[in-house]
């Protein structure tokens, strides 16, 4: 008898971004991460910039602040301040609830079925408030 | 119990990032709203507010170990990434001991320049 | 009250014969469906008088067997349990559940996912010889029932597996199902073989590469809440490492009663017979 070879069938990166029609707490760790990894970009270039340049002296650190001060890069900075509030709060969330703090305790499944996370959405919900609200004021700092 | 000590210390480490890295973006970034609280807010990026910061030794502190909590913090997250990538073992042990050797290199040259701009 | 007559619906079902050497495809079959018609019941009309090559799993056709999962309109469901009318759409696309090797159509191979369920030891695990030869039964109050009752619940259907973003790429990760049944089991206080677990769990593609995406307690059709279990799995392992964890020893058996109720009087005869 032929033996069949299952074909794989695994999602990949890809299923990080899109998997189905889920709801937004998985957005909200797609986002984590995408935060992350750009703000881990954004400091290889603060670190070369606040070592290399700034130890050449003031005529070089001002060359730099000059080039720097320049509306692309101040929209970069920008974003970067958006997702390092995101990043944080959204992780000080995810402490909270990956020890159980705020998830609330097991409790037998009645139809219909409202998982711990979807009931902690208010939580959420003015985490987002607040990130949201941050952004306005690094908004009107940059404006400003 | 590595693996858990190793996540514990992430996010103990994420903790302590969002207070210290919270700070410098207020200092930085936050300047026009200090102002309305009545904090003197000198542009913070020119020469002269950032050599006033560099010859304080709490910011020199502040610096080092934001330096070596964040590097701690991104490359744990990133090798985390990797790893669920679905590497080899032989890969995954590679990475690992690039990204140690890397941020022990990055670290001590990130705390090298403020330490020698402090003196100056 | 009158019946309303069937309207008809489109299936969209994704087709693969290992056997034909071609990739996956979707074939269009059109079912009459009315009130009450799960997508079960479709694709066994399909098979019925349609297509008899489709090839797909059911067995209790209640929600209880866990073998109908599949992704109806781009979600994890039981197709036993999902009827049509609730999806409101004319046109269904089903596919194997993602994330687990298709076999044939619908199929999909889900010895990966039971390997991995018994590598966490889902047994009860004992230091005594209680279980070899038993004396009497375990102690365990309701309230300690409680703290694992919801994860016992597990069918092992595979969807959860299917919702996880890291289970899409990391082929190596435990995945909810089995890190669930893995709390479940350390929550039970009839055992005492969390330390075992633990060494499986507490690795690098183990349960610390769950970031709480909460995917699959969402997808999960018997409302199990895998993720929180995860968390408190997490939970447990923290403990452990800070060395906060309070040693417990596992409940001890409970003797059976030594007093004998008396016996309730045989009630009076309320039809009198003939003498």
């Amino acid at each position: 008898m032929k033996q069949i070879q299952p074909r794989q069938n695994y999602l990949g990166a890809g299923g990080w971004v899109w998997a189905g029609n889920y709801k937004l707490e998985r957005y909200l760790y797609l986002f984590h991460r995408i935060t992350g990894l750009g703000m881990l970009l954004f400091v290889i270039f603060h670190l070369i910039e606040t070592t290399f340049f700034r130890i050449q002296g003031q005529s070089v650190w001002e060359a730099t602040m000059r080039l720097l001060h320049n509306p692309v890069f101040e929209v970069g900075i920008y974003l970067v301040a958006v997702a390092f509030v995101y990043h944080a709060l959204n992780g000080l969330r995810l402490i909270l609830q990956e020890f159980g703090f705020a998830l609330g305790k097991p409790t037998p499944p009645i139809y219909p079925y409202k998982d711990t996370l979807r009931k902690k959405r208010p939580l959420t919900l003015a985490m987002i408030a607040v990130v949201v609200i941050l952004a306005l004021v690094f908004l009107f700092d940059f404006i400003v | 119990m590595r693996t858990t000590r190793l996540h514990l210390l992430h996010m103990f480490s994420g903790a302590v990032i969002a207070v210290l890295l919270g700070i410098h973006m207020v200092i930085l970034h936050l300047d026009a709203v200090l102002g309305f609280f009545g904090i003197d807010a000198t542009e913070p990026t020119s020469w002269g507010a950032m050599m006033e910061r560099a010859s304080q030794g709490i910011w020199v502190g502040i610096y080092i170990a934001l330096l070596a909590f964040v590097l701690y913090h991104a490359f744990y997250g990133l090798r985390g990434i990797i790893l669920e990538l679905s590497p080899s073992v032989r890969t995954g042990r590679i990475i690992t001991r690039v990204f140690i050797i890397v941020g022990i290199i990055t670290l001590i040259w990130g705390a090298y320049v403020p330490i020698a701009l402090l003196s100056s | 009250m009158t019946e309303s007559s069937p309207k008809q619906v489109t299936f969209r079902v994704q087709r693969y014969d290992p056997e034909d050497g071609t990739s996956p495809h979707f074939e269009e079959f059109t079912i009459p469906s009315s009130r009450g018609t799960t997508v079960l019941d479709g694709l066994i009309y399909i098979k019925e008088n349609l297509d008899s090559t489709l090839a797909f799993r059911t067995s209790c056709r209640m929600g209880i067997c866990g073998s109908c999962g599949m992704l109806i309109n781009n979600y994890p469901h039981l197709a036993c349990h999902t009827q049509i009318e609730e999806l409101h759409s004319d046109t269904l696309s089903i596919k194997p559940l993602p994330n687990q090797p298709i076999i044939k159509d619908l199929v999909v191979d889900l010895m990966p996912m039971f390997n991995v369920h018994k590598s966490i030891k889902p047994y009860i695990i004992r230091q005594d010889t209680e279980l070899e030869n038993p004396t009497a039964e375990f102690g365990q109050l309701p309230q300690e029932l409680n703290t694992f009752l919801q994860f016992a619940y597990c069918i092992k259907c595979g969807i959860c597996v299917s919702a996880c973003p890291t289970s899409a790429s990391d082929r190596l990760f435990l995945g909810p199902q089995a890190l669930a049944q893995c709390y479940r089991y350390c929550a039970d206080n009839r055992d005492d073989g969390h330390q075992e677990r633990f060494h499986v769990v507490d690795t690098d593609h183990g349960v610390w590469h769950c970031h709480l995406a909460g995917a699959c307690s969402e997808a999960c059709p018997k409302g199990l809440d895998p993720a929180l279990a995860i968390q408190l799995l997490k939970r447990q392992l923290a403990s452990q490492a800070l060395g906060l964890r309070k040693k417990q020893p596992p409940s001890s058996v409970v003797p059976p009663p030594t007093e004998i109720k008396p016996k309730i009087p045989f009630p009076e005869f309320t039809v009198k017979g003939d003498k």
